[in-house]
């Protein structure tokens, strides 16, 4: 072995990358070469130098600072219409097709077919409107819509409004929404997904209020919480919902999983953080009790008793924090 | 235990995030944050050692979250979710660095009372021991000093120095992270360890 790669084997070595038998060599090459086992006395000063640079664990403002700005942010950003989402979905699909030559050619003999069928639609579309246009019949109906839309369904939006050339037709294309109701108990899957879109999507906050409220009765009860991702749906009216008293409601439907799940219990600090309501921040504190002594609780908590605009606040956190003991 | 035992164990254990992806890929904003605050502190940490800025390091948490978000439909699960959220933290950060490149560069020489130069490399015995008050260089100098090394580094040597050095990676997955091969990664690690020492071992 040449000193060159000598020099470079001691590099690997020294950072744990060179395969057994090339490090048995190199030891040998080392024991007859001093300017090699200089080499390697120099990477090794090297190595504990770096270490006067260490690497520091982010503190807890600077996550919960981060994360604020970042959910602001997301927030910020509009919804992905369902057309990106397909979009997505068939770029994915096609990447895998890559690797799946079998499935790329039924899709593209399936394509082949509905081209077929397209076609043979359009002929027959073109063919219906130039016997319109010759006068032959007065009427086209688009078979996709009724002629006026239903009395009871309200129009979601409008999709397209095409003229037809030379004539007083107008193709007009919608979409409705049509007024459901259904009724059930608390425990029922789908009274329970439909109380969890209410707790995000509702625009009137009642409703976030009367969802939000039910939910987490239902958590305070025990009665399986967890399931279909209801303390979830409480931690996000909890984080974003812009209403206080849905905030507060959620805050206490997760009360009881404070100890247990450490996401409820990431989710309660931030709200203590940075609730804008004293009242929540307050209630935070409170809830917060039983896991006081755990050390990312303690650090907001004096974050809170030394920052926190309230004086009451303040007070409260530097009661907590009297009272239990250093270190857990 | 063998190989395939061994991938199936991790495949096991990556089985709940992956759930968490797929939720993520079609809109759930809960899965994302949960995936989110399974990577923050490593992507902060990172940030930070290499920028030496909180406010570069939440700039860059900022836009790599919202870019995972942005892209999330895109990834195919070809490669580690942890390699694919730090090839994007990793790619901010060389911009940065990149930025950072084009500024005034710091002096990465220790001069003595005297004027003269001071070989760090020669002095590491006196470094092991930072608690003497007595000594010379103390640990926040020389911690100075040795950022200063890093940065008369190019983007890429120090990137591939600090996921080695710092974070403790393989060559292999560092090589994944920046786009190149095992071997590139290998001989930028061996050149910024020696640019590094002649940084550092400044003659009298």
């Amino acid at each position: 072995m040449n000193c060159e790669v000598a020099h470079e084997r001691i590099v690997l070595a020294a950072y744990g990358e060179l395969a057994d038998e090339q490090i048995h060599e190199l030891d040998r090459h080392l024991t007859t070469c001093i300017e090699c086992r200089t080499e390697r006395e120099q990477l090794q000063a090297l190595k504990t130098l770096a270490g006067a640079h260490p690497v520091q664990e982010p503190n807890a403002n600077l996550v919960a600072r981060s994360r604020m700005r970042l959910e602001e942010a997301l927030d910020a950003l509009p919804p992905k219409r369902w057309y990106e989402r397909w979009g997505d979905g068939i770029l994915n699909n096609f990447a895998r097709l890559q690797a799946a030559p079998v499935a790329a050619a039924l899709l593209l003999v399936a394509g082949l077919g509905a081209g077929s069928i397209g076609g043979y639609e359009v002929a027959q579309g073109r063919a219906a409107h130039t016997a319109a246009g010759n006068g032959a019949a007065q009427t086209l109906v688009k078979a996709e819509a009724p002629a006026a839309p239903a009395t009871q369904a309200a129009v979601a939006n409008i999709s397209s409004i095409v003229r037809q050339p030379n004539s007083e037709m107008v193709e007009v294309r919608y979409n409705e929404v049509v007024p459901r109701q259904v009724e059930g108990p608390l425990d029922d899957p789908a009274i329970r997904q439909l109380l969890m879109v209410a707790s995000e999507d509702a625009n009137s906050a009642g409703i976030r209020d009367d969802s939000v409220g039910l939910l987490a009765a239902e958590c305070r009860a025990g009665h399986s919480c967890n399931a279909a991702g209801i303390r979830d749906a409480l931690m996000v009216a909890l984080r974003y919902d812009r209403n206080a008293g849905v905030r507060e409601k959620a805050l206490q439907g997760l009360e009881p999983y404070v100890s247990e799940d450490m996401r409820v219990r990431d989710a309660v600090l931030e709200a203590l953080l940075n609730d804008s309501d004293p009242r929540i921040r307050t209630e935070a504190i409170n809830i917060l009790e039983p896991v006081e002594a755990d050390m990312t609780v303690r650090q907001v908590l004096s974050t809170v008793a030394a920052s926190d605009q309230s004086p009451q606040i303040r007070n409260v956190s530097r009661q907590v924090l009297r009272r239990v003991p250093e270190i857990q | 235990m063998n190989g395939p035992d061994r991938a199936q164990e991790r495949l096991q254990a990556r089985a709940p995030e992956m759930e968490l992806i797929r939720e993520a890929q079609k809109g759930s904003r809960v899965a994302f944050d949960a995936l989110v605050r399974q990577y923050e502190s490593q992507v902060l940490r990172l940030a930070l050692h290499l920028t030496g800025s909180e406010h570069d390091a939440e700039d860059i948490y900022q836009e790599a979250f919202l870019k995972a978000f942005r892209y999330i439909g895109n990834f195919r699960f070809e490669c580690s979710f942890y390699t694919w959220i730090y090839r994007i933290v990793t790619n901010l950060c060389l911009d940065q660095l990149r930025r950072r490149k084009t500024r005034k560069e710091d002096q990465a020489v220790l001069v003595d009372h005297s004027g003269d130069e001071i070989d760090l490399l020669a002095s590491v015995s006196d470094v092991r021991s930072f608690s003497n008050p007595e000594r010379e260089l103390d640990r926040k100098v020389l911690g100075e000093r040795i950022q200063a090394a890093l940065s008369k580094l190019t983007p890429r040597e120090r990137m591939v120095f600090e996921l080695k050095h710092y974070q403790g990676l393989r060559l292999r997955t560092i090589g994944e992270m920046l786009n190149t091969t095992e071997e590139t990664a290998k001989n930028t690690l061996f050149r910024a360890t020696k640019k590094l020492r002649s940084q550092l071992a400044g003659c009298r």
